[in-house]
């Protein structure tokens, strides 16, 4: 569940000023599943969860090209996605090459919708 | 403090503009340049044959031969990028392509049947390659800037030949058709302006 966000709005701050902090506080999870949404915000898994956002699978090649980046580093975000639930990983073989290839989970797409909300609230707030 | 915020405002539209472009770079579609190479040759062929003094007369039904041809043989070329293949089963960008690309070709088979029956086969040439470039245009949405670059090729071209003279149609849809499939084909898979997987 939940908790309700601890305040860091400066005490100088405007009512109005106030309310826009709020407003991207209350987007920003200090529960206990902040953890694994902390996971989505490294860039190249937020990449990752982008790509598989749009696509309903990419193999490992695909997304190795996409973001330029080497296998090791590629598989080690991907496994920690992974592990957290937000993506899944098959296997298999196509013309007698292995093949990887990730998709992304519910939980997987929720956590980038909250990522996405928390983004919005912090532009709102500073520009509105 | 104010300048703290703005830097803040900055990161969050900086990485709204990263998800954004992973977001397109997932959507686009690897075109290979192995597909623009051999619908050139086929063009090139099919231009050939036309330009032949015995066969001149036939030029309309080798390039209606000839297109479904390089349409089929680009197709498979296409089909074996492992991108494609999910990309096409699976995803919204391989819908993009196409709805890109044949409405353009769908308008351009009801012209040529319009034209052939009022006995105006000299605008088909011209026709061919401008709403070929259109479609290029329109598909270059979900592939690379490159395909947008042929399209206007072929849009250029189509121009010349609907107010040039008939002379020149032929020779224009083999340049097109042929030539320009083949050269950008060659840019694709040298990786110059797009990429190929």
């Amino acid at each position: 569940m939940a908790t309700k966000p601890k305040s860091r709005t400066p005490a100088t701050a405007t009512a109005r000023e106030r309310r826009k902090l709020e407003t991207v506080a209350a987007t920003t999870r200090d529960d206990a599943e902040s953890k694994f949404d902390r996971l989505v915000y490294e860039r190249v898994r937020l990449g990752i969860m982008s790509a598989l956002a749009v696509r309903e699978e990419m193999s490992f090649n695909e997304l190795k090209g996409l973001f330029d980046i080497s296998d090791g580093n590629l598989g080690g975000h991907a496994r920690k996605l992974e592990d957290a639930g937000y993506i899944t990983c098959t296997k298999s073989f196509e013309d007698r090459r292995p093949r990887t290839a990730y998709r992304i989970t519910e939980p997987g797409r929720a956590a980038l919708n909250r990522y996405l909300d928390h983004v919005e609230a912090v532009i709102r707030a500073t520009r509105g | 403090m104010p300048a703290k915020i703005v830097n803040l405002d900055l990161h969050a539209i900086a990485t709204l503009r990263y998800i954004r472009a992973s977001m397109d770079g997932a959507g686009s579609v690897a075109i290979p340049g192995s597909a623009g190479i051999a619908m050139g040759g086929i063009g090139l062929v099919a231009g050939a044959l036309s330009l032949t003094p015995n066969l001149a007369r036939y030029w309309l039904p080798i390039w209606l031969v000839a297109a479904p041809l390089a349409a089929i043989v680009g197709a498979l070329l296409l089909a074996r990028s492992g991108s494609i293949t999910t990309f096409v089963a699976t995803g919204t960008p391989g819908r993009k392509l196409a709805l890109g690309l044949l409405p353009s070709l769908f308008a351009g088979a009801v012209i040529t049947a319009v034209l052939w029956s009022v006995d105006r086969t000299n605008a088909i040439p011209g026709t061919w390659l401008l709403l070929y470039g259109c479609g290029l245009i329109s598909a270059s949405v979900s592939t690379t800037a490159i395909v947008a670059r042929m399209g206007a090729c072929f849009t250029g071209l189509g121009l010349m030949a609907l107010s040039g003279p008939a002379l020149l149609h032929i020779p224009l849809l083999a340049l097109g058709f042929g030539g320009l499939h083949i050269l950008f084909g060659i840019l694709i898979a040298r990786g110059a302006h797009g990429h190929e997987t």
